[in-house]
């Protein structure tokens, strides 16, 4: 007799579904956005209802305070009705109230229609698209708010608006790139990519994966829509001086509020990959066989759990000098103004390896394929990102050379700065060894991988201008440092990002992209990046300041040769746009292994089955051995008695 | 590597370190130095440029070559050769930049210390910065202030800087220092300008609505002229006496009021809020005497917007941190040279 011992439950809700919503007012019961609909209204009403009552009973005028109403009411309880009401609490309520759990039958995971991306969904595959078109449409919002600004900034002078929106659009702009798209970006690839890599089924905590999707759109909403109150966006700039942003006008609180949102959705996404990463690989993936990815994504992970709560302490901070009156950041009444500073350097400056590391990942992944040869000393690549991650924690008050703190801490800074070129060093040097004498496919993935390490490169060198302190002292706060972010995040994280949905396309949406408009959309962005940003080095240096809206005549030339560059690099993105559009419902269908890669997610149909593996994959050896004759990965659907062979 | 290649993969990188020189020589980087802290901080740049075009040009060398030479033939799916790694070449990548660095530390560190000793007897000038405007006092000329920093040529000079509102941040290109004027602390900068000139200081750090426009000039002089100027009392601008009290006009500037509005009589040119020169024609707009409208929209900004500008802009606490008799001088002030201006 034999028993076949299924370890995880067989995909057999394939011709039943999700359950279908129940007909008349009980319709309005079920999760999803018909209850969103009246239970974020219901929120808001209650957390109105608390601020008037509150304020009455301690005759406290005048009990309809306008700012703190929308803080707790629009900003904090009415998203929680929105979660509530689209089912993302559902399961967790009936379970504190004490009521009968339905049992677990993953009819809420994966996808049967396209419905079921428009609701709370378990399965990582799921999250993982949902993360990436909503980012990607905040991509398109926030890169729509830098062609504002680089209109204005085409001639000297006012031409479109005026000085507050102007400093509105610049700060929504950064706020939506970084919080908006860069992190949940590399997020929602990993979500599609970390589990299957692993050989695991899903992610460790699917329920708490879905919340920390829909988190985003919260926040993202919330950053838009301080356009709309009185006062204009927040203008203090992404970075949100205080004393500056304590008294900007009531947008500041939609970005006090808008980071918590974004940042317990990154806090969450990063503590399930930490435990999906450590828990759920599959048998013989030790440490040191997991891809390149898992172990950027597992550094990431940590640099966000142990950083993010700083930044949202920060803004909380701001937010209650502004509506408790407590004076953090007041100096009138104690506050210490560099403080701000130190917090918020202390998430900010990590953060610029939490929107770096995934992507030397996917880079390290691309490379390695597309050159067909071994990943080139790959411990030292893991060890780098582990020294990545420790001295990121020792360098922040870089960002504050020049801000007026203690004068002594400035030298220690920039040698740990300068230090991180070090382990930086070895992954770039490494990428070109990898590729050297290898068989080169230029695909389309290809092309961002090596357009990422060419201008990482560029972006790497400037921030060795910046770390040096008395070269800080004289660009600081100009254009070289508008150019330097944007080599790093433009050139580094977005051409990877870039990278990573070319190079998973197949998989993710079972049909290949086009690589025509690939390349296309590849040249174009590369023509039109450095065009935009290599100008900003030299009139950054020649004495132009950033965050303004208006500069010395002299710059004239240069702003609007940037600006027409912008706009062609804008325009780049249609194509993008298009191709995936387009290849996502007409593409060719895609192979399995379109790319002959080793790695795991590779191994299963394009897209995944439902629960990704069928049976437990046996790792037997490292993930990159191309070349090696007979070498594998990982053994699929054979028999178990193989024993874990070292091939290192 | 046979020797034919390590001459093609030579010249690739010859070529990108010219490339990478010809964009370092070509476009006029740095402005040109008026101080020795400029001269110093050149240098560290110089320096770092050419570490960077040496890393740069290898690297580009290397990519260059790679993809001329190792591109895939079409009907090619063998893999590259099982390379796993080289320990000297690891090696020698973690040492070779580790001692680039060290060396860039070294030197920005010595040129650091330089420029944070200030030279023998300096002169010292106070610096506050508020929204949106600079003023400069010179303790040891009786405080005398200033709208625009004079210097005297090739003498040290201690800025001690603060801010009466929010962080602010004083550049002058060419002396390549700069500094955030922070509330609450006073953080120095030095300065020992070396060239008779006139230079921009801009403010570097996002201070609200007006930052953009948050300018003034250094003038770097002569000794002797400076002294004369430094020298010859206390000046209050153009030496016009001003209409309606003394007061008035001071406290038109020390609240900031010119680095907003336009009023001839006190020389301010700022261009954020309404032309004050204007005033009658305002309250005739509000349908207001011309005494009450000015005290409303100092106390209640928002009471009454003219037509083109936002709301929310001008501080709405003057109510507040001005004495009914502070505010009664101002507007004194402002209504008789309001009348002075259109008559």
């Amino acid at each position: 007799m034999t028993t076949t011992v299924t370890v995880y439950p067989e995909p057999h809700a394939e011709e039943e579904g999700p359950p279908r919503p129940p007909h008349g007012w009980r319709r309005l019961l079920w999760p999803g956005f018909l209850r969103a609909a009246w239970m974020a209204p219901l929120f808001f009403g209650i957390g109105t209802g608390i601020v008037v009552g509150i304020r009455w009973a301690a005759d406290w005028h005048p009990f309809w305070f306008g700012s703190i109403i929308v803080l707790v009411g629009a900003l904090i309880a009415a998203p929680i009705g929105f979660l509530a009401g689209i089912g993302a609490f559902d399961y967790w309520v009936r379970y504190a109230v004490g009521a009968p759990t339905t049992p677990e039958d993953h009819s809420g995971h994966g996808a049967y229609s396209w419905r079921d991306y428009f609701r709370v969904n378990t399965d990582h595959k799921v999250i993982g698209m949902q993360y990436l078109a909503t980012t990607i449409f905040f991509f398109f919002a926030g890169g729509l708010l830098a062609l504002l600004v680089r209109a204005e900034l085409a001639k000297p002078g006012m031409q479109f608006f005026d000085n507050q929106t102007y400093n509105g659009l610049f700060s929504v702009h950064a706020a939506l790139m970084i919080f908006l798209f860069v992190i949940p970006a590399f997020a929602g690839l990993a979500n599609f990519v970390v589990p299957l890599m692993l050989g695991a089924p899903d992610m460790a905590f699917p329920r708490l994966n879905a919340l920390s999707y829909w988190l985003l759109p919260i926040a993202g909403t919330m950053m838009l829509c301080s356009f709309i109150v009185p006062g204009g966006a927040f203008a203090s700039g992404w970075t949100g001086y205080a004393p500056l942003s304590v008294h900007q006008p009531l947008g500041t609180i939609f970005f006090n509020m808008s980071v918590q949102w974004a940042g317990a959705s990154s806090i969450m996404t990063a503590l399930n990959f930490l435990v999906t990463i450590i828990t759920m690989r599959a048998p013989g993936m030790t440490f040191w066989r997991m891809p390149l990815l898992v172990w950027a994504n597992f550094t990431t992970s940590l640099l966000v759990v142990i950083a993010t709560p700083f930044i949202a302490g920060s803004q909380f901070f701001v937010m209650f000098d502004r509506v408790m009156h407590t004076s953090f950041f007041e100096v009138q009444s104690g506050g210490y103004v560099l403080g701000y500073q130190h917090i918020f350097w202390f998430y900010s400056h990590p953060a610029v390896y939490i929107m770096m590391l995934p992507g030397f990942g996917i880079a390290s992944e691309v490379i390695s394929v597309m050159a067909r040869k071994p990943i080139f000393g790959y411990r030292l690549m893991a060890l780098s990102l582990l020294a990545i991650l420790v001295l990121g924690f020792s360098v922040w008050a870089h960002h504050m050379f020049v801000s007026g703190m203690a004068p002594w801490l400035r030298v220690p800074m920039m040698i740990t700065t300068l230090l991180i070129a070090i382990p930086t060093g070895i992954k770039v040097f490494s990428w070109l060894a990898t590729m050297w004498e290898g068989k080169i496919n230029f695909a389309t993935p290809m092309l961002w991988a090596l357009g990422f390490v060419s201008m990482f490169v560029i972006g790497g060198l400037s921030g060795i201008y910046l770390g040096a302190v008395p070269i800080d002292i004289h660009v600081s706060d100009t254009y070289f440092v508008v150019a330097h972010i944007h080599y790093v995040l433009f050139g580094g994280s977005l051409f990877t990002i870039f990278a990573g949905i070319y190079y998973w396309f197949p998989k993710m949406t079972g049909r290949m992209y086009d690589e025509r408009l690939g390349k296309l959309h590849f040249w174009l962005t590369f023509i039109g990046f450095n065009a935009t940003f290599f100008p900003m080095h030299l009139i950054g240096v020649q004495g132009m300041p950033r965050r303004v809206s208006d500069y010395d005549p002299i710059f004239a030339d240069w702003n609007m040769f940037i600006s027409i560059a912008s706009f062609f690099l804008g325009a780049s993105m249609i194509v993008f746009l298009y191709n995936m559009v387009k290849s996502m419902r007409f593409g060719p269908v895609a192979e399995a292994n379109p790319w002959r890669a080793l790695t795991l997610e590779w191994q299963v149909s394009s897209p995944p089955p439902r629960f990704n593996f069928d049976e437990i994959p046996q790792v037997v050896g490292s993930p990159y051995e191309y070349g090696v004759p007979g070498a594998k990965h990982a053994v699929l659907g054979g028999p178990r008695e193989r024993e874990p062979v070292a091939v290192d | 590597m046979r020797r034919g290649s390590f001459v093609q993969l030579l010249l690739f990188a010859v070529v990108a370190g010219a490339i990478g020189v010809a964009i370092a020589i070509f476009p006029n980087w740095l402005p040109p130095a008026a101080s020795r802290e400029a001269g110093r901080i050149h240098f560290v740049f110089w320096f770092v440029t050419g570490i960077c075009i040496f890393i740069f040009s290898i690297v580009a060398a290397v990519l260059a070559y790679s993809i001329w030479k190792f591109r895939r033939k079409p009907d090619d799916d063998t893999d590259g050769p099982p390379i796993h790694g080289h320990t000297g070449l690891e090696i020698a990548w973690t040492a070779v930049p580790a001692l680039l660095v060290t060396a860039i530390a070294v030197v920005s560190g010595v040129v650091l210390a330089k420029d944070d000793a200030a030279g023998a007897d300096p002169l010292h000038v106070n610096v506050v910065a508020q929204q949106f405007e600079w003023t400069f006092y010179y303790p040891t000329y009786h405080n005398k202030m200033s709208p625009v920093l004079r210097l005297p040529v090739n003498r040290s000079v201690v800025l001690t800087m603060t801010s009466k509102d929010v962080i602010h941040s004083f550049w002058v290109p060419q002396f390549s220092q700069k500094q955030d004027v922070v509330p609450g602390i006073h953080p120095t900068l030095h300065i020992t300008p070396d060239k008779i000139g006139t230079y921009p200081v801009i403010c570097t750090e996002l201070c609200g609505l007006g930052h953009a426009l948050m300018r003034s000039q250094s003038i770097v002089m002569p000794v002797s002229a400076f002294d004369k100027w430094a020298s010859a009392g206390t000046s209050t601008a153009s030496g016009v006496a001003p209409p309606g009290g003394q007061e008035g006009l001071a406290l038109f500037k020390q609240e900031g009021c010119n680095s907003c509005h336009t009023l001839t009589a006190a020389g301010a040119t700022g261009t954020i809020g309404p032309d004050l020169d204007k005033l009658q024609a305002d309250a005739a707009g509000a349908g207001k005497p011309l005494a009450a409208f000015v005290h409303e929209s100092i106390a209640d900004p928002n009471a009454y917007i003219a037509p083109g500008y936002p709301r929310n802009v001008m501080p709405q606490d003057f109510a507040h941190t001005l004495t009914s008799a502070q505010l009664t001088s101002l507007v004194q002030f402002l209504v008789s040279s309001a009348k002075k201006g259109s008559s």
